[in-house]
């Protein structure tokens, strides 16, 4: 037959060790990747927002983090957008005026109070502080009440 | 070294007929390589994952989306658990199927029905410590069935489950039975089973 190659026993089964060796160390990268990643360690509760939000603005988001700020009559808040159902990350929907999480449909109010679902809590505040070149410093650790403002 | 140890797990000669895939279907064979598949790359969730009512479902999370590689490993641990479930019930079909639950392998029946309970417990303690909410129902559920029974009923759910919320199975308790307890019984039980195998005249046709 034409094309027909010699196959032993013994080819196929080195042919299966180099296989398992080749696996093996391609699987020494990932591996190493997976077991040194600090990602689930705690990170800094501190997180900067570069603008000083000077006129009145509905909630913005700060880029590479789960808060968002505002400013109203009173003054600036930031809130923490994690639901308080089971932790997803909620987004604010500024032509319902209301916060939605993606995961079990809870719904809250502008102010982060729930309305809607199984969320328990109203979505927590933190604290935001003024550095001296304008911009803030919202300290995510640093819970405070749903009217505190800077 | 090699002469002594290696070859003394082989055996001296294994007859024509124990060779056919069309008899067993290697279905215990698959078994016990999702065995080991769950048992390697269980111990790398361990790394990771943070056992707990309030911790369990966030760094189940985690390891899903921000570990490196994380949810690779998270999904062959839960698929080759639920290929392992289906290939352990299709081996004992295949058991009943050539009549091989007869003497003298009526002790293997026996060895292999405790490894089916341990696997489906396994699986299902799996279930728990991902800690979602339907984790929190279904330990809810088994730790009420458990407390039906009279008398031990209450111990015997604190045992086996610890006290998880309506919310999140993955207690500490549970986390230790399915990690540690569990494995190393389904894995002296499965070397007993391999070994019974060959005790019993070895895989062939009655
Ligand atoms: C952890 C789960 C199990 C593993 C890893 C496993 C593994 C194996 C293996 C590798 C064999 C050799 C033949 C084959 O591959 O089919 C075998 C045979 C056998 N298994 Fe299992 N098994 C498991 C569960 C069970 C269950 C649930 C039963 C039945 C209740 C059972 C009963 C038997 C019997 C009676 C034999 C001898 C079959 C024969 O000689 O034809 N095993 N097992
Ligand atoms: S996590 Fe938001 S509704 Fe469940």
């Amino acid at each position: 037959m034409a094309g027909q190659i010699e196959c032993s026993r013994r080819t196929v089964l080195r042919f299966a060790w180099s296989g398992m060796v080749a696996v093996g160390a391609l699987s020494v990268k990932p591996l190493v990747d997976y077991l040194t990643s600090k990602e689930d360690q705690p990170r800094t509760s501190l997180v900067a927002y570069e603008k000083s939000l000077v006129e009145k603005t509905d909630w913005q988001h700060v880029p590479n983090s789960r808060v968002w700020v505002m400013r109203d009559d009173q003054g600036i808040a930031a809130l923490v957008a994690t639901c308080t159902h089971l932790g997803c990350e909620v987004t604010y929907h500024p032509e319902r005026k209301q916060w939605l999480c993606p995961c079990h449909g809870s719904i809250y109010d502008t102010d982060g109070r729930p309305v809607e679902g199984p969320a328990p809590k109203a979505l927590p505040r933190a604290a935001v502080e003024r550095k001296a070149d304008g911009s803030l410093i919202i300290n995510t650790e640093k819970q405070v009440g749903l009217d505190a403002r800077l | 070294m090699k002469d002594n140890f290696v070859n003394h797990l082989r055996p001296r000669f294994i007859s024509d007929r124990a060779l056919s895939v069309y008899y067993t279907f290697c279905l215990g064979g698959l078994s016990f390589l999702a065995f080991l598949m769950l048992g390697i790359t269980g111990i790398l969730l361990m790394f990771h994952y943070q056992p707990g009512t309030s911790s369990g479902f966030s760094s189940v999370l985690t390891i899903g989306s921000v570990i490196p590689y994380g949810s690779v490993i998270r999904n062959l641990h839960y698929w080759s658990a639920q290929l392992m479930v289906v290939t352990v019930n299709l081996h004992m079909v295949r058991v009943v199927w050539t009549h091989s639950y007869k003497p003298p392998k009526q002790l293997n029946w026996l060895v292999g029905v405790g490894l089916l309970v341990l696997v489906l417990v396994l699986d299902f303690t799996g279930y728990l410590l991902i800690g979602s909410q339907e984790s929190g129902a279904a330990a809810t559920v088994a730790a009420n069935l458990l407390k039906q029974i009279p008398g031990l009923g209450t111990a015997l759910a604190q045992i086996a489950l610890g006290e998880p919320t309506a919310l999140s199975g993955s207690t500490l308790i549970v986390y230790v039975w399915h990690c540690v307890a569990l494995p190393l019984a389904a894995f002296w039980l499965q070397l007993y089973h391999f070994w019974r195998i060959r005790r019993d005249g070895g895989v062939r046709p009655l």
